[in-house]
Order: structure tokens, then sequence, then C-alpha cells
């Protein structure tokens, strides 16, 4: 794949992934959100000591593909813009006929993604409604094609 | 052709915003239609300052827009004295009533807009905003064929329908329709049969390619809000089974509805439609969704 002009990528290592797919983001097997663990080294702000199983820590905005080709795996959305579609140029590439090349895309807004179609063939479905935008929350289904995928918000 | 429909605000009554209302939104009725290069706006509840804002980031050229109220209760206007597009001279505004010479829209959102209530004259407002109407009849705007229809609200309220080329979308919000059930009797006895909504509805409303209705209460709620104006949530489905509708967007949701009341309710929704043998597909207005029709 061409990587020409791609965006520095955080890389999350996965055992579960046997094969590194061709996507521009991050990829690895089904993940849980990271909570604060007992490791976690004491911070104090002023006088005061922040317990660590309080402190904030920030997760990541997630997209899981539970079905379609490659199922199950999961991407951590870093970029700002996120092209999903069956080309190799796409940042989320997954290798499926039902889905365009450049299929949709998901832009960052402060905390929040909106999802829009690319004048897909087939459409895109949020939690089974043809849609051809909207602000993504937790918990979201977007359907395209034999893909399905939940969305997860970060902080 | 190409009819866009963006959901702006969709939550009734009074604005909700917080954490349990993210999902549908807090904001109050406001939803834009576009067809082709027509824009129309239906209700001017608080969703209609985002809309504004996002007219003028996206518009290179000046605004012109065709206002349709419902009616003119809080929840439908307050937003129009935030819509920045009103600013500008350079736009124009089209405020319609329904019946020739009817501009009783208009003279409310210059009525809100005295200083006992708004820091801003109406008169300092530097769009152009025209008091038109729909001469009690249909009218056909910018080639867009616009119906009214009178529905069941304390103080009036009007369903508009917008059709062109084949693709029609109604709007019909804050619309009792449980008033007008033909078979209320027989569904005293038997609650899960269908509502049947009178014939001339119906028929207005008629192979919408997309409805928006007023459904805020649930099967539970409503016998304590009799006369409120509202309409069940599953008595708009079946008003959508009768009419043929292809989708359904429930709205005008409740304040007291959280995003898990609203889910609960459109599931329930679904599988009225599923038990009564229809294909429409029933869902949750919820702000920023937009819908493409073709």
């Amino acid at each position: 794949m061409s990587t020409a002009g791609a965006p520095t990528l955080r890389v999350l290592a996965s055992a579960r992934v046997a094969s590194a797919p061709e996507s521009l983001l991050d990829c690895h097997g089904p993940m849980s959100h990271p909570r604060p663990t007992d490791e976690d080294e004491p911070t104090v702000v002023g006088d005061v000591p922040v317990v660590p199983s309080v402190r904030r820590q920030r997760t990541p905005f997630v997209l899981q593909q539970i079905e379609g080709p490659g199922a199950p795996r999961d991407y951590v959305l870093d970029l700002d813009e996120i092209v999903i579609g069956r080309s190799n140029q796409a940042h989320i590439a997954i290798d499926s006929s039902m889905i365009s090349r450049r299929h949709m895309v998901l832009s960052r807004s402060g905390p929040e993604y909106t999802v829009s179609d690319l004048d897909s063939s087939n459409g895109v479905f949020l939690n089974g409604i043809k849609a051809h935008s909207a602000v993504l929350r937790e918990g979201d289904t977007l359907q395209i094609g034999d893909v399905v995928l939940v969305y997860r918000e970060g902080s | 052709m190409t009819t866009f429909v963006r959901f702006w605000g969709t939550r009734g009554s009074i604005p909700t915003p917080g954490h349990k209302t993210r999902k549908y939104g807090g904001n109050t009725s406001c939803v834009e239609v576009r067809i082709d290069d027509a824009l129309f706006i239906c209700d001017g509840g608080t969703g209609l300052r985002e809309l504004g804002v996002d007219l003028l980031a996206r518009s290179s050229s000046s605004v012109e827009a065709h206002m349709f109220f419902s009616h003119t209760h809080w929840d439908h206007i307050q937003g129009f004295p935030f819509f920045m597009p009103a600013y500008a001279t350079e736009n124009s505004l089209y405020v319609y009533g329904v019946t020739k010479d009817d501009n009783r829209v208009h003279r409310l959102l210059l009525g809100q807009m005295r200083s006992e209530y708004f820091p801003v004259k109406f008169s300092d407002l530097g769009s152009k905003i025209v008091s038109s109407d729909l001469g009690g009849g249909a009218k056909s705007i910018e080639g867009v064929m616009v119906r009214h229809y009178e529905q069941t609200h304390p103080g009036r309220s009007f369903a508009f329908s917008f059709e062109k080329n084949g693709v029609k979308v109604v709007y019909a919000t804050d619309n009792e329709i449980d008033m007008t059930v033909l078979n209320a009797d027989d569904i005293l006895e038997h609650p899960e049969a269908l509502r049947r909504v009178p014939e001339e509805f119906v028929r207005f409303v008629g192979d919408a390619d997309l409805l928006i209705a007023d459904g805020q209460y649930t099967d539970e709620e409503y016998p304590a809000k009799l006369g409120w104006g509202h309409a069940r949530a599953s008595t708009v489905v079946d008003l959508a089974v009768q009419a043929r509708v292809k989708q359904c967007a429930i709205f005008h949701h409740d304040p007291m509805h959280s995003d898990h009341d609203m889910d609960e309710k459109i599931a329930r929704c679904r599988a009225r439609a599923e038990r009564a043998g229809s294909n429409v597909v029933v869902f949750g207005a919820r702000e920023g969704l937009e819908i493409k029709l073709d």
C-alpha cells in the first residue's frame, strides 16, 4: 500500500491480529478501554495527593468492527478525518465488494465525530436508518454493505 | 433532484441539554428541508440558532429561506432572535401563514422581540423579512408544492408537506391525533388494535417518503396528558402504517425522556409497526442526523 503523505500513527500492539490490516490507523483485536490500575503512580496537585483510582484517564475513540471481512477488530480513531472504504488508500481499508472504494468519512469536531456518506453505492446505515450524515454517539452502529461497526466514544 | 432533511432540534416543550439527552438532543423543534436549491425551515425552536450558524458557514452567497411555523408556542419560535442570517442585510426570509393575509406568525415573531423580552428590536434585524402565505391551499415555492393541514392542538397548529418530483416530506408536530382516532371504543377493549386516523389526514400524509411527527408520549404516560396537544408515539406508528409512509421519524421528544427512555420508546414503536405487517422504518429523530431522499 502507498503511505505517501500518511499521518503520523500511534501504534498499539495486539497479539490477536495475525496480519496487520492495510490501514493507516491503529488496528487491533477487540479491546477494552483502559482503566486506572493499582500500578498508577500517585500524583500530587499542590499539597493534595490525587488517588490513582479516581484520576481521570483519557480513553481513545474506537470503531469496533463486529461483522464483515476481518471482524472482529478495533480501530483507534486518532485522526481528525478518517476515510473508510474498499480502497487501500482509505484510512480504514476493508476488503469487501459490498462497500465503495471511499464509502464514508468520519470527521472530528471537538469531542465528537460526524459520519458522512461519500456518495457510496449502498449507503450508510446508522442504527438501521439510511443516513447521509450524523453526529455519532456512544454505541451507535454503522452498517456499510456487509460490514458492521460500533462506535465507542473516547474522552 | 435531491432532497435533504436535517434535524436541528427534536425536543418538545423546553430545551433539555445535558448528558442524559446527548443522543437525541436537547434543542427544541427545528428541521431543515432542502430540495434542490430551495431551503425550507420548519419551526424556529432553539435548534434554529445552530442552523443559522451552519447556514452562514456553508453559504458562499446570500441566504434565502422559506420559514414555516407549525404554531407560535415558545418551543417553536424561541430560536428566531438568535438566527444569525436574520441580522445580515443580504439575506431574505419568507415567513408563511396558511391563509391569505395570515400574518399571525410574523406578528408573534415580532412580538417576542419587544424590549420586555429581548434586547434587540425586530426592526433592527437587517435581513429582508417578508410575511407571506399559502393562500389557504397549496402553493408552489421554487418548484416545490407546499400544502398545509390543520391539526389538533390548543391554540391551533398546522402540518406542512413538501413535494417535488414524487418525493414527499411531511412535517406534522404538535398534533394530538389520539383525539381524532375513529375507533376509540374498540381500542379500549383491544389496546393493540390499529387506531384509525381520519381519512383526510391519511391522504395528506399518504405515501410520504418521510413523515416527521409528534410522538411525545408513551401509552402509559398519555392518559395523564389528555388535551395537552401531543400524541402517543404508538398512534403515530399507526398513522404511518395507514398512510403507507416509507420512513417515520418520531419527533417532539418529551423533556422528561432520557436517551435510554427514547431508545425503549422507539423499540416499542418498531415492534408495533412489525406487528401491523408494515415495512415502515421507524426511528427517533435526533439532532445532527441528515437524511437524503431520492
